[in-house]
């Protein structure tokens, strides 16, 4: 995949990404990435472990983001999967969107979530209820997260 | 005697139809190949007589109260008639044709709003449909020196390039996987956009046929039909399986309180154009669709548990008493009652057998009971008579088996020819749409308030029910060569009488509707 040789010319700091290893050598549909978090956020000084699956008909239709293990975030399902309208191939999916952007978009998600789509009720309800606590639960994640 | 009155003007109506039935006769007589000359969508041979096409025309301007107006399409029909309204459109504003089909799409065809719209605002109206208008720029395939692929990363020399009028360059393998992937997972819209991020540009019809193979352009084609007709609110497909005429019928949709809209298709199919349902004249379909909702309700389930259970007081379970006394213990929530009065046992003692505590509230309750009992009850009445038609007429498929056999034993006992003896399959294609006439009747009748119009519309049905079983038995006698003349003149005679009474009936009812005249039991404006 030549999408892989771009990464590796171009990917901003502290972010991997590489195909998985398995019996056959290296299975190019599925990648484990790593995305920090940003810095002056709560979310800062951790790397959130992810799993993306490519479909057979990528690029036509979204890669799977999946953090492993599940992520505390409102817009992340409680199996992991991360709710974002460009992954969505109904909404704003184009082929056209590189691997980049979707790990910028994802790791902007984190310090932005978006409350019209909740994913999970935990971490919707604290940071609905009280954003302080919800901040403080965000700081243990990404000590759990160390880089 | 508003009665007799109104059985006087049907009678006089049967009259008219009587003149239909010399009519029939003379043409019959004459050896031709008896041919319906009502049926308007008999087109006439361009090398027929002058008289003929006149014929066609008193059809038209004497057109019944229960006929409306149709026109069926063929598929390429439809397609020409979307051609046509993009050429038009695309005249009338002055852009490429296929924009014009993009923006035409995007209002839902609806070429006055689009217009209007236009007119009004062109930047917003293109910018919200995702078109780019460049005259200079078509989408075409070509090759440019040093490209690479943002999506592929292929830079090959010789790779074709497509770039829609936004310029957002890609080649054409991304392209046609692309496309085809979202052609073969429609999900209806056919909003296909270019595959740029945040790039809302509509990629047009052009252009796909330009990038993918025959068989998805056809699959493309299908659905941009399909799209079309769905949008256009006096096309309507025919509901058969795989039947792929569209019907184009004028009656709007406020008008469905008034009117039943029977159109058929070429291939025979005859259904409701206001609700897709096969033909349910003369049941408006308001009460068709709350009949049928009544019918999913009472299921036969439903109708037990009414007739043989009640209900606790207390928890409403439903409970069956299979015998002993009337102290009841309710096995659920243990609340402890009388069968008689439905009231709380504490107030019994020890009256096992006898209850005599009437009091108010109980003798409202009992009252209420009664009272949905008995409109049960009706309800079952009209259900059982809807059925047993719905029932027969299934039925009456296997006699077009017996019929068909029938006609050619007639014709070897008899010096009848082929021709001569087609009145029977005539015989049956009428006992069989009154069959379908005759269940929408009772649903009919079930929603209209009890007054002399009702009791005149049930006389007519109760005719027109014995005459189609009189003619059924005729059609079932056993055929012997001596009364063979006899009996076809029979069942000429009966075929047309029911023929008539059928469209009298019809006729009636639809004059009723369009005047109001029908007071139903039931708010049939929403």
């Amino acid at each position: 995949m030549e999408e892989r040789r771009q990464w590796r010319k171009d990917h901003p700091y502290g972010f991997y990404a590489r195909p998985v290893k398995n019996e056959n050598g290296l299975d190019l549909l599925t990648w484990q990435v790593g995305i920090p978090g940003k810095k002056g956020t709560p979310w800062e000084n951790g790397v959130y472990k992810m799993v993306m699956t490519f479909p057979e008909d990528y690029p036509s239709k979204p890669p799977k983001c999946k953090f492993v293990p599940a992520l505390f975030h409102p817009n992340v399902y409680p199996s992991g999967t991360v709710c974002l309208s460009i992954l969505n191939e109904e909404e704003g999916w184009k082929p056209a969107i590189t691997i980049k952007q979707i790990l910028l978009g994802i790791q902007n998600l984190l310090d932005e979530p978006n409350p019209d789509s909740p994913a999970q009720s935990d971490a919707y309800m604290l940071y609905k209820k009280d954003r302080s606590a919800y901040e403080k639960r965000i700081r243990q994640q990404a000590k759990e997260n160390p880089a | 005697m508003r009665r007799s009155f109104a059985r006087r003007r049907f009678q006089s109506m049967y009259d008219i139809s009587d003149e239909d039935l010399t009519f029939e006769d003379s043409y019959r007589d004459s050896d031709e190949d008896v041919e319906d000359v009502e049926d308007e969508d008999d087109y006439v041979d361009d090398d027929d007589t002058d008289l003929d096409f006149t014929d066609v025309v008193a059809g038209k301007d004497h057109k019944k109260n229960y006929e409306v107006d149709f026109v069926v399409h063929s598929i390429e029909g439809i397609v020409k008639n979307q051609d046509d309204e993009v050429t038009h459109v695309s005249n009338i504003l002055g852009i490429q044709k296929q924009h014009t089909a993009t923006l035409l799409r995007h209002f839902h065809w609806n070429k006055e709003r689009l217009i209007d719209r236009y007119v009004e605002d062109s930047t917003e109206v293109l910018n919200k449909a995702g078109v780019i208008i460049d005259n200079t720029k078509t989408s075409k395939l070509i090759k440019v020196p040093g490209f690479i692929c943002d999506i592929c990363c292929n830079n090959d020399e010789d790779l074709d390039t497509l770039a829609l009028s936004c310029e957002h360059r890609f080649c054409k393998n991304c392209y046609e996987h692309y496309l085809t992937q979202k052609i073969k997972d429609d999900d209806g819209n056919l909003r296909i956009l270019c595959m740029a991020n945040d790039c809302n540009v509509i990629v047009d019809e052009e252009t796909i046929e330009l990038i993918v193979n025959k068989d998805i352009h056809d699959r493309y084609r299908t659905l941009l039909n399909r799209t079309y007709v769905n949008d256009k609110e006096y096309l309507r497909w025919c509901p058969v399986p795989n039947c792929e005429y569209v019907i184009e019928c004028h009656i709007p949709h406020i008008s469905l309180t008034s009117i039943v809209p029977t159109v058929e298709c070429v291939c025979t199919h005859r259904f409701c154009f206001g609700c897709g349902l096969p033909d349910h004249q003369p049941s408006i379909c308001v009460l068709v669709k709350k009949w049928i909702k009544k019918c999913d309700d009472y299921s036969e389930t439903e109708d037990w548990i009414s007739t043989h259970t009640k209900e606790c007081g207390k928890c409403h379970s439903n409970i069956e008493k299979i015998g002993g006394s009337n102290y009841m213990t309710c096995c659920k929530c243990k609340y402890e009652f009388c069968w008689v009065c439905m009231g709380p046992w504490s107030k019994h003692g020890t009256s096992w057998y006898n209850c005599d505590r009437y009091d108010e509230k109980t003798i409202d309750a009992k009252y209420k009971q009664a009272e949905s009992r008995a409109s049960l009850e009706r309800y079952l009445l009209y259900y059982n008579r809807f059925a047993n038609h719905e029932q027969s007429a299934k039925l009456d498929r296997e006699l077009y088996n017996k019929t068909e056999k029938k006609m050619v034993e007639m014709q070897q006992i008899s010096d009848l020819s082929w021709i001569e003896v087609q009145f029977l399959k005539k015989a049956v294609d009428i006992l069989v749409q009154c069959r379908i006439t005759l269940k929408w009747t009772y649903v009919f009748a079930f929603y209209l308030a009890r007054n002399d119009q009702t009791n005149v519309f049930e006389d007519n049905q109760r005719d027109l029910e014995m005459a189609v079983e009189q003619l059924l038995e005729l059609l079932e006698k056993p055929i012997e060569a001596e009364i063979i003349a006899e009996l076809k003149q029979q069942i000429l005679d009966k075929t047309v009488y029911v023929g008539s009474h059928r469209e009298g009936l019809l006729e009636d009812t639809a004059k009723g509707l369009l005047e109001s005249r029908w007071e139903f039991q039931v708010d049939i404006k929403n």
